[in-house]
């Protein structure tokens, strides 16, 4: 399918059947996948969906011809700010670059996951989206955009079909930037979706609704993304002092807003919910290793998640400038991010060029201070208390876009007992995306977490279980490593979905939880596999 | 001084101006924030790994593999290694086509040498010097030639074969490399016709002095000249100048991973950009037209509740 397609009058350009989707390792050769729920008629109605039948943004029809025409001219408006360097200083170059350079070789399409495991659609490919945008920008943006713009190859229509397939096809794209790594020019169509959804949200107030009002919205206006208010954290961190003294006898009491630490640590709010057996690891450890940290409670201090880096500048920003100043307030020498990926990068790379070098505070991987614990001797390990095959998720953020690709590993190796850490394929700075990068692990609205199920997070559901083949009886409990929140949602869904864990005896935990399981002075086992309480009972 | 000097020397002056002009814009851009990918060879950790892997890193001082750098991108230049791993079909006529085109660069420098020497007197047939750079001429252009021709004709037929580059593939994209094989091609025709490079010398001589053109010009020389002259002005203006975007998005973005550390030059690009008008229009933004600038929207919060704690 010709990028020019996209403006095409059609009910649907594409539809996914199950049957082209990539196959599946054993056990799940022959495994009968659940198509795509069709959206109802009404929902049909009310919400954009001619890209693929899926609505991952519920983007509301236009009701008039006139509302139609000002919507795709906001979309132009915006696109020629984002060339600008007053609106988009922060990501001009590399995005100019992107946008004139691509030699249409197609080597990005195969690093591609959900190009891939689609059973190689072509409006997944990394190039067509970006072809859009670009084709868009010659004809409507330079002068003599319209001269042989056949021949040149831009001549495209810009209607609304194309702008409201543009905005669901930018929620088709993990971020993963795996695309960007191997593109012999050094194009970047990760950045190309990235500066496309900054148009959508920035310009025309379009956004995922789990990321924008769902998400960085309730981050600025309750402090968490989660919704977690500032009153009830501190409820929230007593109730784990509690949980942690009922699991390993000890009484710990979790600083909060203690002046003068060495460390703030933020977690990502949704291992409060979700997972509160990670924070409450890590509060173990610190104390063991007898780390000078605290949590903080003020608005967005307890929360690391920073939803912009996926589709806005400026929440971005703001997020990003809230942490820093709280670090600042309470006088630590550093910031340690727990185990989150995106919260890792937003921080740590993205946010290293917002304020001058004065105002800066130096942040930390916890991978990097967990493995110096290890290598301390401080906390002894028994690794023979976590005697069960292992493999390690890499997190896009950590990993290929921070380089830090050894602590965990060296982590591992020290809670493990010999020849039970298995590496996926690839692994390390090629590794694929859980599938819920971009905020796709949080996003459900529409049909499409069905999507995300067949199509972004099939490459590593595919991976995790070529990673334990000849392994696979479930009675062999097996675990996924994967230290980071939203990609252990995204892992955890997957798992769910496809009844992994009854039929292969695959789990998934964080690398804390599996660190506590192994110290040497935590008598209970401290990780939970699915049915442990019914045994109990 | 004749009708194709003047072309020639309008064409380098158009290609000049040009390719300036592309790199000064990409050169004058501002300071973009971090969006660097691993590995990042001056990093010097094999595995991909960075400064971040290192505890308190910025009190450390940071090693940067020059030379790791330079093994990456010698390769990566010459024989097109990212196209070698990750595309390898198209890698079989990518590979030929370029480095027909490097040779015949090659080419051009020894004649150009070759055309210099003459001046003084130094010829083929009494100077070992010129000589030896007309053997070097022909060792370079021939080889090129037919190496380009090959990559044109297997990269024409696999855009129009292999369904996923025939649907991104325009006319632009045929008629560029057509342009470049009828290039290679006559300038092997060229060769046959005048196996010792006599004529082109003696042009590139005309071209140096300013000077009247001592030998006459065969039509398919006359064809592959205009051909060259036209792509070389055609050049700077086109995706092909990828060697730009290569400098940039290696050694300015992908590998760009210097840490904010407070220098003063980092710190006033940073306070000058905080102060640029924002006029994107969502409503959250709260830009008012450009009446904000950066530091007003980021540290804005539109929905922070002052009673809530």
């Amino acid at each position: 399918m010709r990028p020019e397609e996209i403006s095409k009058k059609t009910e649907q350009l594409v539809t996914i059947n199950t049957e082209d989707l990539a196959p599946l390792p054993y056990p799940y050769e022959n495994y009968e996948e659940t198509p795509i729920t069709p959206l109802k008629e009404e929902q049909k109605k009310k919400w954009e969906h001619s890209l693929d039948g899926v609505s991952a943004l519920t983007l509301p029809k236009p009701e008039t011809p006139e509302e139609e025409e000002r919507l795709v001219k906001a979309f132009l408006s915006g696109l020629e700010k984002l060339m600008t360097k007053e609106n988009n200083w922060t990501f001009l170059q590399p995005l100019m670059l992107s946008m004139e350079y691509c030699a249409k070789c197609q080597t990005c399409a195969d690093a591609c996951p959900a190009f891939e495991m689609s059973g190689r659609k072509d409006i997944y490919r990394p190039t067509f989206r970006a072809d859009v945008v670009r084709k868009i920008a010659k004809k409507y943006l330079s002068k003599g955009g319209n001269i042989l713009a056949h021949f040149r190859g831009h001549d495209i229509d810009l209607n609304w079909d194309t702008v409201a397939r543009l905005a669901e096809l930018s929620y088709r794209c993990t971020l993963c930037r795996r695309c960007a790594s191997v593109c012999p020019v050094g194009v970047d169509n990760g950045l190309m979706n990235h500066e496309l959804r900054k148009i959508f949200s920035q310009e025309m107030g379009i956004a995922g609704p789990e990321i924008h009002e769902k998400g960085s919205v309730k981050h600025l206006k309750f402090g968490s993304s989660t919704g977690m208010t500032t009153a009830a954290v501190a409820d929230i961190i007593e109730y784990l002092e509690d949980d942690i003294e009922e699991k390993t006898g000890k009484k710990i009491k979790i600083p909060l807003n203690k002046k003068g630490a060495e460390i703030l640590l933020i977690h990502n709010a949704g291992e409060f919910m979700a997972w509160p057996e990670n924070p409450m690891a890590f509060a173990i450890l610190f104390d063991a290793a007898g780390i000078d940290y605290t949590l903080s409670t003020e608005l967005a201090g307890y929360d690391a998640v920073n939803y912009g880096l996926w589709y806005d500048d400026v929440q971005f920003a703001r997020v990003a400038l809230k942490h820093l100043e709280i670090a600042r307030d309470l006088g630590v020498k550093k910031i340690v991010i727990g185990e989150c990926g995106h919260a890792h990068k937003a921080l740590s790379v993205i946010a290293d060029r917002l304020l001058p070098g004065a105002q800066m505070i130096p942040r930390e991987s916890s991978y990097t201070l967990l493995n110096e614990i290890v290598k301390s001797g401080k906390i002894k390990f028994d690794p023979s208390k976590n005697d069960f095959p292992v493999t390690l998720h890499d997190p896009c953020n950590v990993v290929r876009l921070m380089g830090i690709v050894k602590p965990q590993r060296e982590v591992l190796n020290a809670i493990l007992p010999p020849g039970r850490f298995r590496e996926m394929e690839p692994h390390g700075v090629e590794n694929y995306c859980c599938g819920g990068g971009s905020g796709f692990a949080i996003m459900s609205s529409g049909n499409f977490s069905d999507w995300k199920r067949l199509v972004s997070g099939r490459k590593k559901l595919s991976q995790i279980l070529n990673a334990f083949q000849g392994e696979m009886d479930p009675s062999i409990r097996k675990m996924v490593c994967a230290p980071c929140s939203n990609c252990k949602g995204q892992i955890r869904d997957m798992l769910e979905s496809y009844e992994v864990f009854e039929k292969t005896g695959i789990w998934y935990t964080g690398m804390v939880e599996l660190m506590v399981n192994a110290m040497v002075d935590q008598e209970k086992p401290f990780l939970e596999w699915p049915g442990d309480e019914d045994d109990d009972d | 001084m004749g009708f194709l000097q003047i072309l020639t020397y309008l064409s380098g002056l158009v290609f000049v101006i040009g390719f300036a002009a592309k790199l000064l814009k990409y050169a004058t851009m501002p300071m973009h924030v971090r969006w660097e990918l691993y590995p990042i060879p001056h990093e010097g950790k094999e595995w991909g790994g960075s400064f971040y892997e290192e505890i308190d890193h910025w009190k450390k001082t940071r090693h940067i593999d020059h030379m790791a750098q330079y093994r990456f991108m010698v390769p990566e230049i010459l024989f097109i290694r990212a196209l070698h791993e990750d595309n390898r079909s198209l890698w079989y006529w990518s590979f030929p086509f370029h480095m027909g085109l490097y040779l015949c660069i090659g080419g051009l420098v020894f004649l150009g040498l070759g055309a210099f020497v003459q001046i003084f007197g130094m010829a083929p047939e009494n100077s070992a010097l010129a000589s030896l750079l007309q053997s070097l001429t022909t060792v370079f252009a021939v080889p090129g030639y037919i190496l380009g021709t090959i990559g044109v004709v297997g990269l024409t037929v696999k855009r129009m074969t292999d369904s996923g580059l025939a649907d991104v593939s325009a006319g632009i994209d045929f008629m560029n490399l057509i342009w470049l094989g009828l290039l290679f091609v006559t300038g092997f025709i060229v060769w046959l016709q005048d196996p010792g490079f006599l004529v082109s010398r003696a042009f590139f001589q005309s071209l140096i002095t300013f000077g009247p053109m001592t030998e006459p010009m065969g039509a398919i020389h006359v064809v592959n000249l205009l051909l060259f002259i036209g792509f070389w002005a055609y050049f700077p203006f086109t995706h092909m100048t990828h060697m730009v975007s290569k400098y940039f998005m290696w050694d300015k973005v992908k590998w760009d991973d210097d840490p904010n550390k407070g220098d003063a030059g980092m710190d006033s690009k940073i306070k000058k950009y905080l102060a640029y008008p924002v006029t994107w229009a969502a409503a959250h933004v709260g830009a008012e037209g450009g009446k904000k600038n950066w530091a007003d929207v980021a540290t804005s919060n539109p929905w922070e509740n002052k009673d809530q704690k």
